[in-house]
């Protein structure tokens, strides 16, 4: 299929395995798969400590399973990534335990305490809902598909962020400044989660015109903050002074981008955010340490089917 | 066995009755807890997406088995806080199998602790399904259906990783330093109470009998593996020979723990300490309702 078809016909779920796409389209599509499951893999690295701290024995069950689902979600768009011919999954896994493999500016952030959680469970996933729930109508199959189950369990997610924001502000005095204070650390990085205006973001306009990508960065950030500036009020928090936000008439805001710190944004974006590397090196470390087993799993395969299949193992 | 006299709820316990069932009841929470606890280590670290995934189910089934033994104990009038997180770490009852870090990387000590402990947890709950009392034989069958599957999950792991030389020298270290640990599963609490908890038939087999039929269990499925046990070399009378076994210093039952047991509990308690919480939200429906 030629570039001109594919624009033309760029509807939702329009193409699949069985279309002959061309490479430029596979390569955007295979970017964007792969940005979103290396995003799953290391939100779910950057929570995983958290199993341990819930504060309750059933909050603990949640967070565990919740944990469970974005590694399933990791997997579910790694098999939905392959489907383009770009990169098998193991190349994917190695981009990302490298450094190579890109992922959402706020999983490059440290997460020390309990009372950050919701930032993540509530926020960034409520800005990740806003996105992939219209990508349910993105143009390759195998990505809207699994943007069905992906959105059904964050649902839970973010009803898990919003159960544990909610707990913390109507708790003592002590939690409520503890969550405003989070707040106030992540809700900058939260704005940056859509990435730059539009006129700055490099890989848009393709994505757009081949379907890949229904909404834009603009549009997107303008219903998260349409949704969750009166939610976070409705809680109790105060929405920090920077960067300024001014409501329009219309409903749309004014986001006073200049007053974010975009250097370290694009740092982010480039995995050379100091900070974040810790992130990026002990996952690194840690698959290192297992490769072991993997070893172990290719020669039982070896042995059971003779042939070079990557391990599955459960 | 014969069958014991039923016992009645737990307003209507004598005193004797409810401490043996407290202590019966302490000793499967505990242990559930405090490895699923160990389990989650593994999330997002396991060799493949694959073994994480089931990794997190076993963890999640295990700290579900925690929470019905648990709200058995809160039929007594204790609360969460009181049986987890602020209780004294020193009051705990799990067997010292549980506490244990995982080295990292050590993908061996958790299939071989899994095992040991799964195939264990089996022999312990069927004991369960024919109770004197009610209120816990009627939540076996729900545990017994899970530990079926990670039963299967465990042993296939372990077969698997014993196949190749390397991989199996690594089972064999985990085998060596684990197993003195997974023999106090069995370990008694209190000698006297865990007499009464037998005669009560609040369980239908004792700790011995327990850690015979578990040792029949394990011993030969290790050894078909290609694997060593040291004391168990011995002829087939697997039951002779058994009591030779050497104990930790430290059984867990008996509240002597290692030190790696209180940095544990001070890890999980941290943000309900830092936090000034008094009590643990629910948030899912009671397990009677369930």
């Amino acid at each position: 299929m030629d570039l001109e078809t594919v624009k033309e016909r760029a509807g939702p779920r329009e193409f699949s395995p069985k279309d002959d796409m061309p490479e430029e389209y596979r390569k955007a599509a295979t970017r964007m798969i792969q940005f979103h499951a290396n995003s799953e893999i290391m939100g779910a690295y950057l929570e995983r400590p958290f199993i341990r701290q819930a504060p309750s024995l059933e909050r603990k069950l949640a967070f565990s399973a919740k944990v469970q689902d974005e590694l399933g979600h990791g997997q579910l768009l790694y098999r939905a990534a392959e489907s383009l011919g770009i990169k098998t999954r193991q190349e994917m896994l190695d981009e990302l335990a490298n450094g190579q493999g890109k992922f959402l500016n706020c999983f490059h952030y440290p997460m020390e305490s309990w009372v950050e959680t919701p930032m993540i469970a509530f926020f960034v996933d409520g800005a990740a809902m806003r996105r992939q729930a219209t990508l349910k109508s993105t143009s390759w199959e195998p990505y809207a598909h699994a943007m069905d189950k992906v959105c059904f369990e964050e649902g839970f997610h973010v009803k898990h962020g919003e159960a544990v924001l909610h707990e913390l502000m109507t708790g003592s005095k002590k939690e409520q400044e503890m969550a405003q204070a989070a707040f106030e650390k992540w809700w900058p990085r939260i704005i940056q989660f859509f990435g730059p205006t539009d006129k700055q973001s490099t890989h848009h306009g393709f994505a757009s015109e081949v379907g890949l990508k229904k909404m834009s960065n603009d549009e997107l950030r303008r219903a998260f903050l349409n949704t969750y500036i009166p939610k976070a009020e409705k809680y109790g928090l105060v929405i920090p002074d920077t960067p300024t936000i001014e409501k329009n008439d219309d409903g749309t805001y004014n986001v006073a981008e200049d007053e974010l710190d975009w250097d370290e944004f694009f740092q982010i974006a480039k995995n050379e955010y100091e900070p974040g590397l810790g992130q990026i090196d002990s996952r690194k470390k840690a698959q290192e340490a297992v490769a072991w087993v993997r070893e172990s799993m290719d020669n039982h395969e070896q042995r059971l089917y003779g042939g070079t299949s990557p391990q599955a193992a459960d | 066995m014969a069958a014991a006299q039923q016992l009645p709820g737990p307003q209507d316990l004598t005193d004797e009755q409810r401490e043996a069932v407290e202590m019966l009841l302490y000793r499967l929470a505990d242990d559930e807890f405090v490895i699923a606890e160990r389990y989650t280590e593994w999330q997002v670290r396991a060799p493949t997406i694959e073994s994480d995934l089931s990794v997190a189910n076993i963890a999640q089934d295990e700290l579900g088995h925690a929470r019905l033994w648990y709200d058995l104990l809160e039929d007594f009038g204790y609360e969460e806080p009181d049986l987890i997180w602020e209780r004294e770490a020193g009051d705990w009852r799990h067997s010292t199998l549980c506490e244990l870090p995982f080295g990292e990387g050590d993908w061996a000590d958790f299939v071989v602790r899994s095992y040991l402990y799964d195939e264990a947890e089996f022999v312990r709950v069927k004991a369960l399904e024919g109770s004197s009392y009610p209120r816990l034989a009627d939540r076996v069958e729900k545990v017994l259906a899970e530990e079926r599957y990670h039963r299967e999950h465990a042993r296939s792991w372990l077969e698997r990783l014993c196949e190749d030389d390397d991989s199996r020298a690594r089972v064999q270290d985990a085998v060596d330093r684990l197993l003195p640990y997974a023999l106090t599963l069995f370990s008694p609490t209190d000698e006297e109470i865990e007499a009464r908890i037998d005669e009560l038939g609040l369980r239908t087999e004792n700790l011995l009998s327990m850690r015979e039929a578990w040792l029949d269990e394990v011993v030969p499925t290790l050894e078909s593996a290609g694997l060593h046990v040291e004391e168990a070399e011995l002829p087939e009378q697997y039951d002779v020979h058994h009591v030779d076994f050497d104990l930790p210093d430290e059984t867990g039952r008996d509240q002597s723990h290692t030190d790696y047991w209180f940095d544990l509990f001070d890890e999980f308690t941290k943000s309900y300490r830092e936090l000034g919480r008094h009590s643990a939200m629910k948030i899912m429906k009671d397990p009677d309702d369930e």
